[in-house]
């Protein structure tokens, strides 16, 4: 039995796996992008009643490792709170707060260094507030950014593995269960490597051609 | 008239400005000239409603400005009739030189490609560089874009700080005329300049500032016949460089 020979026979578990996987990958990304630009914003906005707080705590996410992070919430604190909680929501809880604290250190960042200059042009250039954000401000940013957001979702469509840890059925964790029946190690993570890479090749293209697209080298020639 | 009296302004221990009073008047042509850190630029910025000063009053024609500002009195933004293009030029590096010139008029809803613009482009001999990004542009090229940014912005009064410093004898002529040409259409002017010939040729009046404050003021002919002997010697280090 090769690669292909599994791939065609447990096509419909890969399925099933990497379907989970893509479902968690959009909340996560979703989701931590839009709170965590939002939390980047406030955070440069009110920067000791959240930009403070928000970066202890980026801080402190940074130095503890994913899967204890995601240990920690699946058992201690379910049981200390006496509830139970399903793992896939366990899982892209803990994967999208490391989402959103990420993206919102990269968005706060980017509007803390944000040139002064640019908007002191824009004012004595009669520039509204609005237009200024929308036509200076926004595009700057995002062309700043983009390179770096794109970084942490592929990394966090990566950390989506550690879900299997807690018996959520993606698609790491479908094909341990096809190599517990079959035991073809070889051609089963070879087969898990070929899907990931049919995601995120695309995936890693998109972001390319965003970067491509966008993002500018600002030095002068 | 955009005047400013007894201006005061300190960074931390340090006194940028000591009691200077300067006014632009419509039509007319002020070149403000002195060596560097003398506070030129500050008095710009704060011609420009851009920096506040400790203690002194800006008025620009009827508002009128007593610093420091009463609690919750709030400056109505005079920009861009009063407009500034800034030594370090301040393009948006994101926009072409062109998307540079026509944002701020497309975004106050006003006509992106006036008659008036093509024609700043052929005088400034402007086509063959006008789609590049800042970066990509000569600090010449950037200047001028620059400067047609804000003449297209139709402003009452101008305020260019070192405007010529990298462009060559043919450029600062072709900016010298327009510059004339403003004047006489009643647009204030102040230009901060370390070009002397420059000076004497565009200015109506010459402002000598030093040490953060008005040390003389007169008509062009200051620059041959100096009263100080601040200014004397500041012309001939000037002269000597040159």
């Amino acid at each position: 039995m090769n690669v292909f020979d599994i791939l065609v026979k447990y096509h419909q578990a890969f399925a099933s796996g990497l379907l989970v996987t893509c479902q968690m990958c959009l909340i996560i990304w979703s989701a931590g992008l839009i709170l965590g630009s939002l939390l980047g914003v406030l955070s440069a906005k009110w920067r000791l009643l959240i930009g403070i707080p928000s970066r202890l705590i980026a801080f402190i996410l940074s130095g503890m490792p994913m899967l204890v992070f995601l240990f920690w919430l699946h058992y201690p604190l379910q049981s200390l709170l006496g509830i139970v909680v399903d793992p896939f929501v366990t899982a892209v809880v803990t994967i999208t707060i490391i989402n959103i604290f990420s993206v919102s250190e990269v968005v706060r960042n980017a509007l803390r260094d944000f040139p002064n200059q640019y908007i002191v042009a824009a004012k004595v250039c009669g520039l509204s507030a609005f237009h200024t954000v929308t036509y200076i401000q926004l595009p700057i940013i995002f062309r700043q950014t983009l390179p770096g957001l794109l970084t942490i979702q592929v990394a966090m469509l990566h950390a989506t593995l550690f879900a299997s840890l807690i018996s959520v059925n993606e698609i790491f964790r479908v094909a341990q269960q096809i190599n517990s029946i079959v035991y073809k190690p070889v051609e089963i993570y070879t087969a898990l490597g070929l899907l990931f890479l049919a995601v995120c090749l695309p995936m890693n293209g998109v972001a390319l051609w965003l970067r491509k697209r966008y993002t500018r080298d600002y030095s002068e020639k | 008239m955009l005047v400013a009296n007894h201006i005061t302004k300190s960074f931390g221990d340090q006194q940028i400005l000591r009691g200077v009073d300067l006014s632009i008047e419509r039509g007319k042509i002020c070149a403000l000239i002195g060596p560097s850190g003398s506070g030129k630029t500050t008095l710009l910025k704060i011609l420009a409603f851009l920096e506040q000063p400790d203690s002194g009053n800006v008025s620009l024609d009827s508002m009128n400005y007593q610093f420091p500002l009463p609690n919750g009195q709030k400056i109505q933004e005079p920009w861009p009739k009063v407009t500034v293009v800034f030594q370090q030029l301040f393009l948006w590096p994101h926009l072409t030189l062109l998307q540079n010139i026509t944002l701020p008029l497309s975004a106050r809803d006003k006509d992106d490609n006036p008659p008036r613009l093509q024609e700043l482009l052929k005088i400034f001999d402007m086509n063959h560089f006008v789609h590049r990004y800042p970066n990509e542009a000569s600090l010449g090229q950037r200047q001028r874009a620059a400067l047609v940014r804000a003449l297209l912005l139709e402003p009452e009064y101008l305020l260019l700080d070192e405007i010529t410093s990298s462009l060559d004898i043919e450029q600062t002529a072709i900016i010298l005329s327009q510059l004339k040409k403003l004047g006489s259409q009643g647009i204030g002017i102040l230009i901060i300049t370390h070009l002397l010939q420059f000076a004497q040729d565009a200015a109506d009046k010459v402002t000598f500032m030093a040490d953060g404050q008005i040390i003389e003021e007169g008509g062009a002919e200051l620059l041959a016949q100096p009263k100080s002997e601040r200014l004397s010697q500041f012309l001939s280090v000037v002269k000597a460089v040159s």
